[in-house]
């Protein structure tokens, strides 16, 4: 092997009337592509309560508690502070009824504020009710 | 009158506050351009396009935390950045930029001012060591010891460099070292080799990569300045800043036929010739990757001082040869 | 000269984790080193005890980011090998393009290390920027730049469109280009050459001795790759060569990953090229029968050796970790000895450490005595926190 003094030089040079390769992040975004794993979202109206998101989920982040047994309505917890977005829980759910979206800027200053709760019934008529606090 | 000129001289222009901006924008510049070498963006929001970080760096160091090592000598350790600054500082003073009469030697411009100025540009070497000595934490002495094997490397060429243009102009005063090549620029071209061990000899001084060698970060943590925070680290900062402009400005001074005209002309001469000289150690900084210390002094004597010497020996033909046919 | 003993670490700007070398030097060499390990600790084997094979699948991607999809393949083809499950072809050769995507991952963001170690931050600069078009291209493919979570029990969790494989294609041809330049710099620039070649010398029966792995290993001229010899997923059915150096120096790893780069090309494209249709996974059992088994994939880093003994329930009774970092360690202390203090950081970084991989164990050492003891928790908090508290009182 040959050594060649300032070898890098060309390319430095061609580099510096280029554009940068940096992107000012919090000006501009870069587009995650589709199937981006971000944050698990329900759909209410799909899930069965069969819970195998719960007994799968690496991270213990789902919970699903029943509020009525009669009336059947159910209470799931998702902990986004604990969610390590594998998406098993999409994979694991029979019914299609949990999916990931494609937010990747989810930090906040509580881990209180990355709670999602939904309060849903598995008859279809009530009505259903998905906020997030 | 003279005396408000002289202060003006002192604090103002090209004293303190010109080589405390100028020193800061030319840290902006090595940084940017840095940045583009690499295809970066480099400091991008303080100011327009990031010019004001370097100043908004010293400022957030003046309020951090300072700490001094409970070992350390109190008093040199803190008087050391102080020092060194005054003596960068000192040296800036004796570049022929304004207000200088050729014909006439003033306290800033006399005969051997040149050997001032490599004289005080060899003490921040000095103050480093001492830097790292007196912090007593073993990354510091070692760093100390590297800025001091270093010096032996890149002292002799870095003179013999400068000097040897002043060997062909027949003076030691850097305003009539200016001067005469003002007349006679030609003369420059057999300056070249010089010119380039002069800058990479300038490049060992302001221990930049390839010669970062006594604060490689990743050998030996912060080297010299492993101990040091807050307002003292930001003056070592301001320091190597204001070294880099005057060390520049000397080789703009020798080598590019100093700073020629009026008041604005010199000034703008200045500045790009100094931008110029700050460029190429941008180059040589962006283009190489750092060297060990005992590959350095090899370097620097098998390469840079046979260089110097016969940059020497071409100044004496010219001078000999070439000088009396012209004449 | 007097020999003094100086810490790199736990906290240094060379080490990105925490990991305590002790150097005993005179002057500028060094004549003894010491390793020290435990700093980062995190009963990732314990835990795995306490949950379900599809959960241990996560768990494992997490001992490692860079080589995270190494230890979940390793993982999952021992479970594969308990239950007895036959993974479909396609889903096999999917494992494997992203295994090789991995490696160039890899191999691209040590090269950027090792530049930086070296003081050259340019060339650190522009792999770590070339990097980002493989990391986008997992990212395609997997849904995320870092835990791919492509691997499940049984074969892979997402298939490859027609359109992701031309993207695939497309930056492959842009990263060869880029990657036989640095291969040209990275062998020509005189002060980065002159940093690594002489460095950190392991000759080859030293390197067979201490039992190193991976480019280590091979950049001492040994043609040892478990791809090679013990070839798990489709690695029988692909053609490439075991890239070997026999300068036995930091140089000789430099050049060992640069021509793993190239050949990990060949191998995506002629895994796009030849992906054979049908189905990429089958279903597997929750509990996995009774018995025990190694298993052995060639990570970025070396040799990975993943061991999983089930009791017949849903959750493994043992599962033991060796991570390639673990095994180059000592090989590491020969490559120090008689080195300059300058450089460490290259040699360290040269085995391409990865800290929390290899932290597998903690044991207790009494430092008066210099006793080893085996402790539980409790005596621990008796022993050292309780003392502490009597102490400031």
């Amino acid at each position: 092997m040959k050594l060649k003094p300032a070898a890098f030089i060309p390319e430095l040079l061609r580099h510096i009337f280029k554009k940068p390769a940096t992107v000012r992040y919090p000006f501009e975004k870069l587009k995650v592509p589709d199937d981006f794993r971000g944050t698990p979202v329900l759909k209410p109206e799909l899930c069965i309560v069969c819970r195998s998101c719960v007994r799968d989920c690496p991270a213990f982040a789902i919970e699903i508690t029943t509020l009525s047994e009669e009336e059947k309505k159910y209470k799931m917890t998702i902990h986004n502070d604990r969610c390590i977005h594998c998406a098993q829980c999409v994979e694991s759910c029979p019914t299609k009824a949990l999916f990931m979206d494609t937010e990747f800027e989810i930090a906040t200053d509580s881990r209180l504020k990355l709670k999602a709760e939904y309060i849903y019934s598995r008859q279809k008529k009530t009505d259903q009710k998905s906020q997030q606090t | 009158m003279s005396i408000l000129k002289s202060l003006i001289y002192l604090l103002i222009y090209p004293g303190l506050l010109f080589l405390f901006v100028y020193s800061t924008f030319c840290e902006w510049f090595d940084r940017k351009l840095y940045a583009r070498l690499q295809n970066r963006v480099g400091p991008a929001y303080t100011g327009r396009a990031g010019i004001l970080q370097p100043v908004a760096d010293f400022f957030k160091l003046l309020f951090k935390e300072d700490i001094i090592p409970e070992r350390a000598d109190r008093v040199i350790f803190s008087s050391l950045p102080v020092v060194g600054l005054a003596i960068v500082l000192t040296a800036g003073l004796y570049l022929p930029l304004w207000n200088i009469d050729v014909s006439i030697p003033s306290y800033n411009s006399f005969q051997g001012d040149i050997i001032v100025v490599l004289y005080l540009l060899s003490l921040p070497t000095l103050i480093f060591f001492l830097a790292g000595w007196h912090s007593t934490n073993f990354f510091s002495t070692l760093g100390g010891v590297r800025v001091l094997t270093m010096l032996f490397g890149y002292e002799v060429p870095l003179f013999l460099a400068i000097l040897s243009p002043a060997i062909v102009a027949d003076s030691w005063r850097l305003a009539e070292i200016a001067d005469f090549y003002q007349k006679c620029p030609f003369l420059l071209l057999f300056q070249l080799t010089g010119f380039f061990v002069a800058v990479i000899a300038l490049q060992a001084k302001l221990e930049r990569t390839p010669f970062d060698i006594p604060h490689a970060e990743t050998e030996i943590v912060g080297g010299t300045f492993t101990e040091y925070s807050g307002k003292k680290l930001a003056f070592f900062r301001l320091m190597t800043d204001i070294e880099m402009v005057v060390g520049s400005g000397l080789i703009a001074t020798v080598f590019m036929a100093g700073f020629p005209g009026n008041a604005f002309v010199s000034f703008v001469n200045f500045i790009i010739k100094t931008l110029i000289v700050i460029s190429i150690l941008s180059l040589i900084r962006a283009a190489c990757s750092r060297i060990r210390i005992d590959q350095m002094v090899n370097f620097s004597w098998k390469w840079l001082t046979p260089l110097a010497v016969m940059q020497l020996f071409i100044s004496i033909l010219v001078k000999g040869v070439f000088w009396r046919i012209l004449q | 000269m007097k020999k003094i003993t100086i810490p790199i670490g736990p906290q240094h700007p060379a080490l990105k984790e925490p990991i305590s070398l002790r150097m005993t030097i005179e002057g500028e060499v060094i004549k003894d080193a010491d390793i020290r390990l435990g700093y980062n600790h995190r009963g990732i084997e314990k835990l795995a005890e306490s949950k379900t094979y599809i959960q241990n699948i996560y768990l494992m991607e997490r001992i490692c980011g860079i080589c995270s999809h190494s230890h979940t393949t390793c993982y999952v083809q021992a479970v594969e090998a308990l239950c007895g499950l036959e993974v479909p072809k396609r889903g096999l050769y999917i494992r494997t393009l992203v295994s090789e995507l991995e490696r160039i991952h890899s191999h691209l963001l040590w090269l950027g290390v090792a530049a930086h170690e070296a003081g050259f931050d340019s060339l650190f600069m522009y792999t770590w920027r070339d990097r980002e078009v493989v990391m986008d291209l997992l990212e395609i493919i997997s849904g995320n730049r870092v835990h791919y979570a492509i691997n499940t029990i049984g074969g892979v969790r997402r298939d490859i469109s027609e359109q992701q494989k031309e993207k695939i294609l497309e930056g492959i041809e842009f990263l060869r280009k880029r990657t036989e330049y640095y291969t040209n710099l990275g062998t020509t620039e005189p002060t980065f050459v002159a940093r690594i070649s002489g460095v950190g010398k392991l000759p080859k029966e030293k390197a067979i001795e201490l039992c190193a792995v991976g480019p280590t290993l091979r950049a001492s001229d040994v043609a040892s790759d478990i791809r090679k010899d013990d070839p798990y997923a489709v690695y029988d059915e692909i053609p490439f060569d075991v890239c070997t150096a026999d300068t036995c120096d930091v140089l000789g790893r430099v050049v060992v990953r640069v021509k793993e780069l190239i050949e990990s090309y060949k191998i995506v494209e002629f895994v796009i090229k030849n992906l054979p249709a049908g189905e990429i996974k089958i279903k597997a059992p929750r509990k996995v029968p009774e018995g025990e088994t190694v298993s052995r994939y060639e990570a970025p880093r070396g040799e990975n050796i993943h061991y999983v003994k089930s009791n017949g329930t849903d959750k493994p009774e043992r599962l033991k970790v060796r991570a390639p970092t673990l095994a180059n360690y000592p090989a590491t202390i020969e490559m120090l000895k008689n080195g300059f203090v300058a450089d460490i950081p290259l040699i360290f970084a040269a085995i391409d450490p990865c800290i929390c991989c290899a932290e597998r164990v903690v044991e207790l050492i009494d430092v008066k005595s210099g006793r080893s003891d085996i402790m539980t928790f409790s005596e621990i908090k008796r022993k050292y926190f309780c003392e502490k508290k009597r102490e400031t009182l």
